[in-house]
């Protein structure tokens, strides 16, 4: 296969620049990503219900048991479910039964089916500590991709996957979709998938400059990434399709991790091509 | 070549052997139960500093033992290892009932023993003819391993924790060990005067109403005193922890509780693996149809370094949980990859080699690659279990793992693979 894809890079910048743009947007709109309450503390209560709830009953019980408490009915193939999500204002516990007595309160016969509860100040320790963990993850990346090929790799590689987390963070904004736990995992997913797709290339190229010494960058750089297309799109492909499985039969718990893998795969394949590598092309034709 | 094949096969035997001895333990967010994590403040308010923490790790062990769940953990958390994660898998009968054993404080107490050890309940009561005495009490060792014995006590403590300095575990002169305690002066007086006149009787150590340790006065104790009679260092230096852990004025705080039922961790289950096969078996499907014998050979290796990835993890009682299979997930995407990238060279080669050489060449080149996105991954890795909440790091691990395990698979047991296809006399692809 023989595609110049750098003829319209140009293109493909403005097109990531528009993506990042707007993902940036709604994330400063919407005052940073919508974290899920393992990140910001609070609590969620997920209920099973033999019919449908009555709301408004349920959200006057709430104002009085646990003030600033929102509920949020659901239904599953054979039964009624209610989440109910308060701020954490006491211990998770204590919160946890003035939550249960709302809902006897307001006449539903339930059985709790999870219950997740923390408080504030621990929410932003597991921020930080997640974030620290990224940062310190992805320079190590950066170190070694510049210790094995050049600094300028290293830098694109990092780039590249930082675009993808900012386009998939923004993609989670602009759709309200929680950051949990679980989306955290998948972010780190795709950083991985995002980082390989890019290595691919780059080794490709390092072994065509060997070969090929009197070639301009950009030529190799298009060269490199036209033998490896079949094996992009293979792999990418074929990752897809499990991903794609999980979003179709693994259940509501794994929703969100499977929704962030299918976007950030999409973004993470596509940056490799047109964002790490015009960024080696534009510093070997400046060097 | 021959060596290759019984290597192989020996791993796959210890493998197999390793999935068959035990199961794979699975987190609370896959199987349900309960989990809780405590935060030890004094009574100013402050965390309790780390070094203080195993004492009040033991009292909480002690409480949850209590309920007779089995698996139930107690380990060090958070980024500064100041908190307590306290798990129960399975379901939990009386949540409430744990929460608050859990909050209460661990008062320790020591009581003069008025008569006993009965072998039940109503054997005191039988002794003292039905009722016992004005300010006296039940107490008990609780089910131990040499079954549980009754004691009548005084109901008024000899000591209370906060009077203890310290305690330790020490070698006694007679070969055996015992726990040393350090009384506060003003406890001290009192108990001297006490077991100057009490010589002989005995007295309890009592924590949150359960009998720890039962010895008799020997001698006049001031400040400094001794228990004897313990089995071994590790006895003596468990009654050591639990004397200091009553002497810390802590109060446990809940500080983040969940709890899932275990009915929606096993439908959790269920549609991981329904995925899960979906994805394989798609996978599987492309595979075969792109490069045909090659495919076969992907496969085999695909379920061998499940198969290896699966026998690691249970050997190295890893824990998986939901973020645990993303790194599974990465960990399958970049297998498939591996033999993606060797296929597509030795595609490439075919077209001016004969098969073997393609082989040898496609496999020496990608292996360059493999070995740059795999340790690039692994560093990552390193540093998401060095630095990474709980979550993160069941993800580093899986993850790191299944790409030891696939160097292995996609790239020693592939190419035996192919270079036995290719000495029948096989077609390639």
């Amino acid at each position: 296969m023989n595609i110049n894809f750098l003829r319209h890079s140009r293109v493909c910048l403005a097109v990531s620049a528009i993506l990042v743009a707007s993902a940036i947007a709604s994330l400063c709109l919407k005052g940073g990503p919508r974290y899920g309450i393992e990140f910001t503390g609070g609590v969620l209560l997920q209920a099973e219900l033999d019919q449908a709830p009555d709301l408004a009953r349920l959200r006057e019980e709430l104002a009085t048991q646990a003030p600033g408490a929102t509920a949020v009915a659901g239904s599953a193939a054979s039964h009624h479910l209610l989440s109910v999500t308060a701020p954490a204002t006491v211990e998770p516990g204590k919160l946890r039964a003035s939550l249960e007595h709302a809902l006897t309160n307001s006449g539903a016969r339930f059985t709790v089916r999870s219950f997740e509860g923390l408080g504030p100040q621990i929410g932003a320790e597991l921020r930080r500590q997640a974030l620290v963990a990224t940062a310190v993850a992805s320079a190590g990346m950066l170190a070694y991709v510049a210790l094995r090929f050049e600094f300028i790799y290293g830098a694109a590689a990092v780039i590249a996957v930082a675009h993808d987390a900012v386009v998939t963070l923004g993609a989670l904004s602009i759709s309200n979709q929680e950051v949990t736990l679980n989306v955290m995992a998948a972010l780190l997913t795709l950083v991985g998938y995002s980082m390989n797709d890019t290595i691919v290339i780059f080794d490709r190229l390092r072994e065509n400059r060997m070969l090929l010494k009197d070639w301009p960058v950009r030529e190799l750089v298009a060269l490199s990434i036209s033998q490896t297309l079949r094996r992009t799109l293979l792999t990418s492909g074929l990752t897809l399709i499990a991903v794609l499985a999980l979003l179709l039969f693994g259940g509501a718990v794994l929703r969100g991790f499977a929704l962030t893998l299918t976007i950030g795969l999409v973004v993470g394949t596509y940056s490799s091509i047109f964002i790490a590598s015009p960024i080696v092309i534009w510093r070997g034709r400046r060097g | 070549m021959r060596l290759k094949v019984v290597l192989v096969s020996l791993v796959a035997v210890v493998s197999i052997i390793l999935i068959g001895s035990k199961p794979l333990r699975l987190g609370l967010d896959l199987r349900g139960g309960a989990s809780f994590v405590l935060e030890a403040r004094s009574d100013d308010g402050r965390p309790l500093p780390v070094a203080a923490l195993r004492e009040t790790r033991r009292v909480v062990e002690r409480k949850i033992n209590a309920y007779g769940v089995s698996e139930a953990t107690v380990q060090p958390y958070g980024a500064a290892g100041d908190r307590l994660l306290v798990q129960i898998p399975g379901s939990v009968a009386d949540l409430s009932r744990v929460r608050a054993s859990l909050q209460r404080q661990g008062v320790l107490e020591w009581f003069a023993v008025m008569d006993g050890p009965f072998a039940g309940s109503d054997e005191p009561l039988r002794a003292r003819g039905g009722v016992l005495g004005a300010g006296e009490r039940l107490l008990t060792t609780g089910a131990g391993s040499s079954g549980a014995a009754w004691y009548i006590v005084q109901a008024s403590p000899l000591i209370r924790g906060d009077e203890l300095r310290n305690a330790r575990a020490e070698p006694d002169a007679y070969g055996g060990w015992s726990t040393s305690f350090t009384l506060s002066t003003g406890a001290g007086a009192r108990f001297a005067r006490y077991t100057e006149a009490n010589l002989g009787r005995r007295v309890a150590i009592v924590l949150d109403g359960a009998i720890l340790s039962v010895g008799a006065i020997e001698d006049r104790i001031q400040s400094e005193g001794r228990i004897r009679g313990a089995r071994s260092l590790a006895e003596a230096e468990d009654l050591a922890i639990l004397l200091r852990a009553g002497a810390i004025p802590a109060a446990i705080h809940i500080v983040e509780e969940a709890s899932l039922d275990a009915s929606l961790g096993a439908d959790s289950i269920r549609q991981g693996i329904v995925a899960g096969m979906a994805g394989v078996a798609a996978v599987v499907t492309v595979l075969l149809i792109t490069y045909g014998r090659a495919g076969i050979n992907a496969t085999a290796t695909l379920l061998l370094n499940g198969l290896l990835l699966l026998a690691l993890l249970i050997a190295c009682d890893a824990v998986l949980t939901l973020p645990g299979i993303a790194g599974l997930i990465l960990t399958a995407g970049m297998a498939v990859d591996s033999n993606v990238l060797v296929f597509e060279r030795i595609r490439e080669l075919r077209i001016r080699q004969t098969d073997a050489a393609a082989v040898q060449s496609g496999f020496r080149r990608a292996w360059a690659t493999i070995l740059d996105t795999h340790v690039t991954t692994l560093i990552s890795c390193a540093f998401l279990f060095w630095f990474g909440t709980v979550a993160v790091k069941g993800f580093a691990v899986t993850l790191g793992l299944g790409l030891v395990t696939n160097l292995f698979t996609a790239v020693f047991v592939s190419r035996l693979l192919f270079e036995w296809g290719l000495r029948r006399g096989r077609q390639v692809f």
